[in-house]
């Protein structure tokens, strides 16, 4: 509309030179997510998170369902009206937490991008492709023709074929990876500097889902956009992103590099998931599965959440529960590393 | 692609008698909106007592009333009256029913709530005392008719469309779009409501049905259209005294209502059932 308003992004100043990559974009200390559930009281479902999202950097939030990877997605967002956040959540030196609800919506789309599972519900089936990515830009103030330009501009980048014919074509007219692309235009168009992705593939056949990844990754590295991605899938991770955060029950059990997460996971669940992977390298009888299952979230056990179902556990595991702390390349939470312990 | 969808499409439009028969109806009624007034003699408004109350002939198909003008002609006249005095109504109401739904689900939880309390009065009064007080009040004439009938009728649309409007909000797009920045009104305006409003149409054709019989109904207690104007339920109320002598002004544009008052009835059952493929018969 006015001219003035041309400034998409955040209310921090971006024009200036690119951030050097390193320094932390988004930083989470303690952040922990209660959420009031029905008749219940207010249930811990994500529990002193400590992390940090550099500029340009892929991270996994990888963890079995009821993790709270999830819920720690939409809380980076503040989507959930049900859920009470506190600890520090901070996004380019911004305290997320203290936004109002119309600040919020700047940063929503805008500086932080986020795509969902299933694409083919994520588009509203009564708006054509070209105005749901137009309509990311036009809420910032961007004129029509011009949102419509970059919309085109961002669907051929992402490598929708004949996008300029198919603006005006209707969701249900694109196939589920076109719809994902069209999906992740939309976080996009708007030019964010962290993108979440939630399982973006999980709805996709894996050939669809490769070529969706492809994107992504392209996508990512042109534009040095940071993008934490959430998922179960250790392949699309090991494939994918620079560094690993593996939760369980609400609290973060591992993080580190890629590579030493597979080369040598440090605690004993990641190293269960990671012997959980089927592989057509080996020649084995059945699938390794850990044993048991998670927790419910309300009635977490003493200690450790994950002892009753380890295979390494020792006293201290039902005791006390194990601090997040530096051990070789990365962080682990586990008794077995503890400096106190041994 | 257009050689392989038409056997598809050809089925889709093919009408079944019933709804070849109500089409016919809707459109017959159409006719009589847009055309009666013109093809209609000038002597359906000026008495003629002379030749009151004939009984149907070939010069007079439907008779003549106490005035001595011809039924026929003056159902067909009425036709305008009565069908677009009751598509205004239902289009008044219907925006009315929209804007607060749409309001209260927009707006803060306690504006909800009170929007949905004064719905709930509004389902529990009677509507037609309502209007028909309402109508007394502002002077009897078509116009008040049609004023309180708009402001009696809302309720059930708006606790409709707050109802889906409830559900929509559950859709996926709609976190997508809340996602993207999307404000809370314009999620409301431009996503949730194009994709709630479809339950509208089903009722809208039904809406009609009824409204035209309460129209008529004002009409006919006299709180509605005027006994000179060619309005169905007027023409019933002036024709009541004489039933036993010339039953013709009476039957005729009570008919008239029946059948218009049926072919929308019927409309919004077809469109229902052209809409939900379970519904259909295979």
């Amino acid at each position: 509309m006015s001219m003035a308003r041309l400034d998409l992004r955040s209310p921090v100043d971006t024009s200036g030179p690119t951030p050097a990559a390193g320094r932390p974009l988004l930083t989470a200390r303690g952040l922990t997510v209660d959420m009031q559930l029905p008749g219940k009281k207010s249930v811990r479902i994500v529990d002193g998170l400590d992390f940090d999202i550099r500029a340009g950097e892929r991270v996994a939030l990888v963890g079995e369902s009821g993790s709270g990877k999830s819920v720690t997605a939409r809380a980076l967002m503040r989507l959930d009206r049900k859920a009470r956040l506190s600890g520090e959540l901070t996004f380019d030196g911004v305290d997320l937490q203290r936004l109002s609800e119309r600040e919020m919506n700047r940063y929503r789309g805008g500086t932080i991008g986020m795509v969902f599972q299933d694409p083919m519900s994520f588009l509203d089936p009564l708006m054509t492709i070209g105005d749901q990515v137009a309509e990311t830009l036009r809420i910032r103030g961007v004129g029509r023709h011009q949102a419509r330009r970059r919309a085109l501009a961002t669907l051929d980048e992402l490598g929708v074929d004949r996008a300029a014919e198919r603006l005006d074509s209707y969701p249900h007219e694109f196939s589920g990876g076109m719809r994902q692309r069209v999906v992740l235009a939309m976080a996009i168009v708007a030019e964010p500097k962290l993108l979440i992705a939630d399982e973006p593939t999980t709805a996709l056949d894996v050939r669809v889902q490769e070529q969706v990844l492809d994107v992504l990754d392209d996508v990512s590295r042109r534009r040095g956009l940071a993008v934490l991605f959430i998922t179960h899938d250790l392949g699309v991770v090991a494939g994918f992103t620079d560094r690993v955060i593996v939760m369980y029950s609400g609290r973060i059990v591992e993080d580190a590099a890629v590579d030493d997460i597979f080369a040598a996971p440090q605690h004993p669940y990641t190293q269960g998931l990671i012997q959980a992977v089927p592989r057509i390298d080996r020649v084995s009888e059945r699938l390794f599965a850990i044993p048991g299952a998670p927790p419910p979230i309300f009635a977490r056990p003493e200690g450790c959440a994950f002892h009753p179902r380890c295979g390494q556990k020792f006293a201290p595991c039902a005791l006390r529960q194990p601090a997040l702390e530096p051990s070789g390349a990365g962080r682990v939470a586990c008794h077995l590393y503890s400096s106190s312990e041994r | 692609m257009a050689a392989t969808s038409r056997p598809k499409a050809t089925r889709a439009l093919a009408l079944s008698p019933l709804e070849g028969f109500v089409l016919a109806l809707l459109l017959l009624l159409l006719a009589m909106v847009a055309a009666g007034p013109i093809l209609a003699p000038d002597t359906v408004y000026t008495s003629d007592i002379v030749n009151a109350l004939q009984p149907p002939s070939a010069e007079h198909w439907l008779g003549t009333d106490d005035q001595g003008r011809d039924v026929f002609w003056r159902v067909v006249v009425g036709a305008r009256a009565t069908l677009l005095s009751a598509l205004l109504v239902v289009t008044l109401y219907s925006m009315i029913g929209v804007a607060v739904a749409t309001i209260a689900a927009a707006g803060p939880r306690w504006l909800d709530e009170t929007l949905m309390r004064i719905t709930d009065l509004g389902m529990a009064l009677p509507s037609m005392i309502v209007a028909l007080g309402l109508a007394a009040a502002l002077g009897a004439s078509l116009q008040s008719a049609i004023i309180a009938m708009s402001l009696t009728g809302w309720p059930i649309t708006a606790r409709i469309l707050r109802a889906v409007i409830r559900q929509t909000s559950e859709a996926q797009f709609v976190s997508g779009a809340q996602v993207l920045g999307v404000s809370k009104w314009r999620l409301m305006t431009r996503h949730v409501l194009p994709n709630s409003l479809d339950v509208l149409i089903v009722k809208w054709a039904s809406d009609v049905s009824t409204t035209v019989l309460v129209l008529a109904g004002l009409s006919f207690i006299g709180v509605g259209a005027q006994p000179p104007s060619a309005e169905w339920g007027a023409m019933i109320a002036a024709g009541r005294s004489y039933v036993a002598t010339a039953w013709w002004t009476v039957v005729a544009p009570g008919v008239a209502v029946a059948v218009t008052s049926i072919a929308f009835g019927l409309l919004g059952d077809i469109i229902q059932v052209r809409n939900d493929p379970s519904l259909r018969e295979a």
